[in-house]
């Protein structure tokens, strides 16, 4: 690791204070993934401002709208909590399919839209659900969200504060591991909402994107049946040790059909 | 009797109460330097300059030392030792692994070109970002199946050649007409993956100098501390008397802790030149990239069958990996462990094989868990699957005409080696049973008639473990003399201490040495300490490795356990005036055969040091040593049986069962052993479906350099296992004992791909290269579909 | 780049420490605390070797920086059991042969312990989807999966 200077702050405004007032800051929220690319040296920053003793941050509620679910909770939380499970359980489903127990632990849904890894879990479930991020400033849609690999709509020192989930009538999630880090090879969060539907996919491109004539057809006819001879172009897909992007786009389909009847089962 | 039984390890609780004792884990008094080195990010680059004028200076850097310091201080290089000739007769075109760049020239990716040792790790490693090194890449290769193409880059343009040598054996003009007289001709090309041990623990070193007593100390993560301290000599120039070797807890070795890796001399060297004691902890980056590869061979087999589906002969072209250098025992398993195993557990008249060993820009290969022997498994039982198949016989089936019949042993294989003991048919019989094997056959047509994919794989195989004896494994190339080193020293109190030339890194030698030497001296097992792992306490040793040290340490214990008693017996005799054949000694007391007269072990060891009351030409003291040769290796055997199950939308397999039959002779301690067959299995399951030490094929990057993309198995990843036994007794070795380290290792490459293969064949998949990841599984039945249409 | 200073509990014991904000938690607990039954064997947190009980749940010490932990309750492998005694589920990895080199071990019974805790009696599907975060290049699993069914059953009973 690089030298940097650690802060603790116990609020979002002394938090945004300290990232202002550093020459390059970056937040800390489980460090599931900041810290190892830290430790390769992949990543450094001059300050590193740690939100974990910020009160509020953590949390899901169930409101009239959806579920809120704060920037600081852990995947373990998510993936245990009641609320979710009964209104949304593909997204305790997601939650509970990311990293392995200890990482869910500590690791946060906050930490992981922000860091966008273009194979990371939650990516898949903002978009296919439709959800919104709020940060300190604003509200920010899911479309308009991840933008490239690792980046995302935030301004400089913007702090993502919670996630709002609209309750969809129907989701499923499907995800496809990679067989050493269990990352996703290729998940997909399928839902359906007031007769539109939401399909994102995560781990085929540089970061996490919709299929619109699955969507469509979907629409139609939400089955499996339905994504039957709709083929995704291999062209622009992720090509690894794991996957060339033939076997990608395959997959892509596959997860697909799995993800509609994971939404269509009892 | 304690051999034989389940006896709980008696090393367990430090380890399950976090007291182990690894080499990251050990202090001194003094505080301890840490080492960084700079690393070739190329495959095959000219190092045009080395400036580590910036790191010199930086806090807290206590050295900086290049390939130019090493030639400048006038060291050596790695001992090769297992070299082979070629066929010609000439040596092999050997170019040893270097321990830091000192030609100009970076072949692999990796390769140190400069070392600093700081106060701490991280100023360590800002000296070494902080040392300018300008490369000149050169054309490069990292595949074993290109590397003798006429265009491929040299690695050594001095050889004029990739090839580092040709051997063959076997049988070649029957080989030949058997192929020519077949019914049927079975063809595959089957490539062995390049994987690694990846050891939970990461290598780790340190060294120090004791400049006052002109002595050095070196703890390593290695299987083989005496042969350390010998490889020193070549290095460092340092004679064996004047260093120790400690080989504390090991934390898996598996083969690939067993060399003179580069960080090893250069830590001792930094703690000369700093004048400090200096440790390097590898990452699992620099141990997925430095740590030996294994594997790697690039295979065609044909096999001949007659009407019947008989084997009449197999015949084999091998390149076989070295990796950009020679490392130090590699010439073995492309000779030594392949060719003398080829008859697997069948009686096949007629075997002859080619292995070119080569070079390519990539890490050096050596031995890992089998060494050799998973690649002829995996070979030869591919080749038998498919003949099965293609000739509509039952695999099963095919494979039990073929068997070796019990009444043949010894056995004598057509090429050459003799199997001294076995019955490969009862051990089919018993995997047959075991599985159900007809129910597995119903149950997979059932399937396969619902759009599901169900594998049935097999092996049936022999070992060629424990490795001595010295003359035999002399005449297969080993310079070091395979034999193995034990001390049973009792204590004036009765008490004992044994010291071993073996070294236990899982394998839970502080029981089952202990369990032998508790059964000859007739003692409670916890009256028995054991020591190894330390050269200024064990007299000597070759180490753990090849599944040999039961067969070499473990009859060493048993030898020089059975000339205390043999000496402690004259001495009770003396006392209790009897004859010392009229002794019997049990539970710690020596008693006149038919009489109450008695005396504790502990009173005679006593008067072995202490009383001037002896027999006139009885030496003092009660400590006997035995160099043990066994008089031949030991050959266990083993038949595996297992099922997958392929998803026939994402091609991912499950590997629903897994059987092994096992004859590994006589065995100490059954729990001990299972642990050994459940491990092994899992690494060679891994090699079939996940590991590869990957490179990219353009530009020779390492892909696989963190365990986000190299995959070993998980605990979901495999069923739990179900053994079963059958054995027969060695008879190289007293014991009656084989080697039981490999066996899972070895054979489950072959199994699982047969499985695979099985469950694909109706639809026109005849091969795929393992590892047989989702990937490859999709595209060999895309590529099957298109074929059949 | 200033020192930090952090307080946490280790092992039921107040510590106060001045540490280099680099410091990973396993290696404060390995260089500045002399307890070494917590081990790296990655770089990634793939292993698990290096896993610990942050606030009663299970954490990889490996992605945490120790000055994160103001106020923390961390056990590691030296915390569990007693002087004379082991921990149960230490006793079902002895009795079961659920270990061999003993690298992974403590991160093995720290997992287990944590396993047990959220499952009274896991069968051994449950175990080995619990145990992704956790490698073993030994056994084979096949011993630590009966280890921790074993030493669950005594935990629950």
């Amino acid at each position: 690791m690089y030298p940097f200077t650690y802060h603790r702050p116990a609020s979002l405004d002394d938090a945004r204070a300290r990232l202002a007032a550093s020459e390059d800051g970056r937040p800390l929220a489980g460090g599931m993934s900041l810290i190892p690319t830290m430790r390769f040296r992949l990543s450094s920053c001059s300050d590193l401002v740690d939100l974990n003793a910020i009160d509020g941050l953590a949390g899901i509620e169930r409101h009239e709208g959806g579920i809120r679910i704060g920037a600081m909770t852990r995947h373990a939380a998510v993936e245990a909590s009641a609320e979710v499970r009964e209104a949304i359980p593909a997204l305790a489903a997601l939650a509970g399919s990311i990293g392995d127990v200890q990482v869910r632990n500590r690791g946060t849904i906050g930490g992981s839209i922000c860091f966008a890894d273009p194979a990371a879990d939650y990516p898949a479930g903002i978009l296919g659900l439709g959800a919104s991020v709020n940060t300190d400033r604003r509200s920010i849609a899911a479309d308009d969200f991840f933008t490239g690999l690792y980046e995302t709509a935030l301004e400089d020192g913007e702090l993502v504060v919670s996630v709002d989930f609209p309750v969809p009538e129907r989701a499923g999630w499907a995800k496809f591991g990679n067989q050493a880090s269990r990352f996703a090879v290729v998940a997909v969060m399928v839902s359906l909402a007031g007769g539109a539907v939401r399909l994102a996919v995560t781990g085929a491109k540089s970061h996490v994107f919709r299929v619109p004539e699955m969507e469509a057809a979907l629409a139609a006819d939400f089955s499996a049946e339905a994504l039957e001879g709709i083929a995704v172009a291999s062209e622009g897909l992720n090509e690894d040790l794991h996957a060339d992007a033939a076997y990608r786009a395959h997959l892509v389909g596959v997860m697909a059909k799995r993800a509609v009847r994971a939404a269509l089962a009892p | 009797m304690y051999v034989g039984q389940a006896i709980l390890r008696r090393e367990d609780e430090r380890f399950l109460r976090g007291r182990g004792h690894y080499v990251e884990d050990i202090t001194l008094d003094e505080p301890i330097a840490h080492a960084a080195f700079v690393r070739s990010p190329h495959a095959h680059a000219a190092v045009t300059r080395v400036d580590t004028a910036r790191a010199v200076g930086m806090p807290g850097v206590l050295a900086v030392l290049t390939g130019a310091d090493w030639t400048a201080a006038g060291y050596g290089e790695a001992e090769g030792v297992w070299p082979v000739k070629d066929m010609s007769g000439a040596d092999a075109r050997t170019v040893n692994r270097p321990f830091i760049c000192t030609d100009g020239v970076v072949r692999c990716v990796g390769e140190i070109v400069a070392m600093v040792v700081a106060e701490d790790r991280h100023q360590a490693q800002d000296a070494a970002e902080a040392i300018a090194v300008d490369y000149e890449e050169k054309p490069a290769n990292t595949i074993t199946a290109r590397a003798l193409d006429p265009d491929t880059p040299l690695v050594h343009p001095a050889h004029g050649t990739n090839e580092v040598l040709v051997t063959e054996h076997g049988l070649k003009e029957e080989t030949e007409a058997a192929l020519a007289r077949a019914h049927h001709v079975t063809e595959v090309v089957v490539p062995t993956n390049r994987v690694t041990a990846a050891s939970i623990e990461p290598r780790c070193y340190m060294g120090h100098h004791d400049t006052v007593n002109d002595r050095y100390t070196v703890w390593t993560t290695n299987q083989a501390p005496h042969i350390v301290r010998r490889y020193f000599t070549k290095s460092l120039g340092i004679p064996e008397h004047k260093l120790r070797v400690i080989a504390p807890d090991v934390g898996g070795g598996f083969g690939m802790k067993l060399y003179h890796y580069p960080e090893e001399p250069l830590v001792l060297w930094g703690a000369i030149v700093s004048r400090r004691p200096v440790r390097w902890v590898g990452t699992r980056s620099e141990c997925l990239l430095g740590d030996t590869h294994a594997r790697d061979h690039h295979t065609v087999g044909r096999m001949a069958f007659d009407e019947e589906g008989r084997i009449l002969g197999v015949k084999f072209e091998t390149l076989g990996a070295f990796g950009a250098y020679e490392s130090q025992w590699n010439a073995s398993i492309t000779n030594a462990y392949h060719f003398t195993m080829l008859s697997l557990a069948y009686d096949i008249p007629a075997i002859h094989t080619t292995v070119r060993g080569v070079y390519t820009n990539a890490t050096p290969v050596d031995a890992y868990r089998g060494a050799g022997r998973p690649e002829t498994i995996y070979q030869v039982e591919r080749l038998i699957e498919n003949g099965a198949h293609e000739m509509g016989i039952d695999p099963l089936e095919l494979r039990a005409r073929n068997l070796i019949p019990a009444e043949k042993f010894p056995y004598q294989t057509a090429i050459g080696i003799i199997y001294d003991s076995g019955d490969p048919p009862a051990l089919m019989e018993k995997a047959r049973a075991l599985c159900d094997y007809d129910a597995l056959r119903a149950e997979q047509a059932a399937l396969r008639a619902e759009g599901r994919w169900m594998g049935i794989g097999m092996v049936a195989f022999f070992d060629m473990a424990g490795a001595g004896p010295v003359k035999m494994m002399n005449d297969l190339g080993a310079k070091i003399g395979c034999y193995d080193v034990a001390s049973v020293r009792v204590h004036p109190d009765g008490r004992i201490t044994v010291f071993a030339g073996s070294h236990s890194h899982g394998q839970g030698h502080e029981t089952t040495w202990s369990q032998i030497a508790a059964d000859r001296l007739g003692c409670d097992i916890d009256h028995i300490d054991l020591v190894e792992g330390d050269t200024d306490r064990v007299p000597m040793g070759i180490g753990t490795w090849g599944s040999r040290s039961l067969s070499t340490a473990g009859m060493a214990v048993y030898t020089a356990a059975d000339r205390v008693v043999a000496k402690a017996k004259r001495m009770a005799a003396h006392m209790l005036e009897c004859a010392a054949e009229d002794l019997d000694l049990a539970d710690g007391e020596f008693t006149v055969k038919g009489t109450d007269r008695k005396l504790s072990f502990a009173e005679v060891a006593n008067a072995s040091y202490h009383s001037g009351d002896r027999p006139a030409d009885l030496e003092i003291g009660l400590e006997e040593t035995s160099f043990f040769d066994p008089a031949d290796c030991t050959y266990p055997s083993a038949v595996h049986v297992c099922v997958v199950l392929v998803d026939p939308e994402t091609c991912a397999v499950t590997l629903r069962d897994y059987w092994a039959v096992d004859d590994v002779g006589t065995v100490i301690n059954p729990m001990v052993l299972h642990g050994q067959v459940h491990g092994g299995l899992v690494q060679g399951i891994g090699q079939a479906l996940m590991e590869e030490c990957a490179y990219d094929p353009e530009s020779g990057q390492y892909l696989a350099g963190t365990f986000m993309d190299y995959a070993i198995p998980h605990a979901e990843d495999v069923p739990s296992f179900g053994l079963d036994s059958h054995f027969t007794r060695a008879l190289g070795n007293p014991l009656g004992a084989k080697g039981a380290g490999e066996s899972g290792t070895i054979g489950a490459p072959g199994c699982v791909a047969n499985g695979v293969i099985d469950a694909l064949w109706h639809l026109g998949v005849r091969q795929i290269t393992q590892p047989m990841t989702p990937k490859k599984i999709w595209r060999a039945i895309e590529d099957a579909g298109r074929a059949q249409q | 780049m200033a020192e930090a200073s952090v307080t946490l509990t280790v092992n039921g014991r107040e510590v106060s420490a001045t540490v280099d904000p680099r410091t990973l938690l396993v290696h404060f607990l390995r260089e500045q605390l002399q307890l070494t039954g917590t081990h790296v064997g990655c770089d990634t947190s793939q292993c698990g070797a290096c896993t610990v009980h942050l606030d009663g749940r299970a954490v990889k010490s490996c992605a945490l920086l120790a000055v994160q932990l103001e106020g923390a309750d961390v056990t590691t492998i030296e915390g569990v059991g007693g002087p004379d005694e082991m921990h149960p589920m230490q006793t079902a990895f002895k009795e079961n042969h659920g270990l061999q080199c003993g690298f992974c071990t403590p991160g093995m019974v720290m997992k287990g312990i944590d396993i047990a805790n959220r499952h009274a009696a896991p069968d051994e599907a449950t175990i080995r989807r619990e145990l992704e975060g956790n490698l073993c290049r030994c056994t084979g699993y096949h011993n630590i999966v009966e280890s921790i069914a074993a030493g669950a059953r005594e935990m629950s009973g």
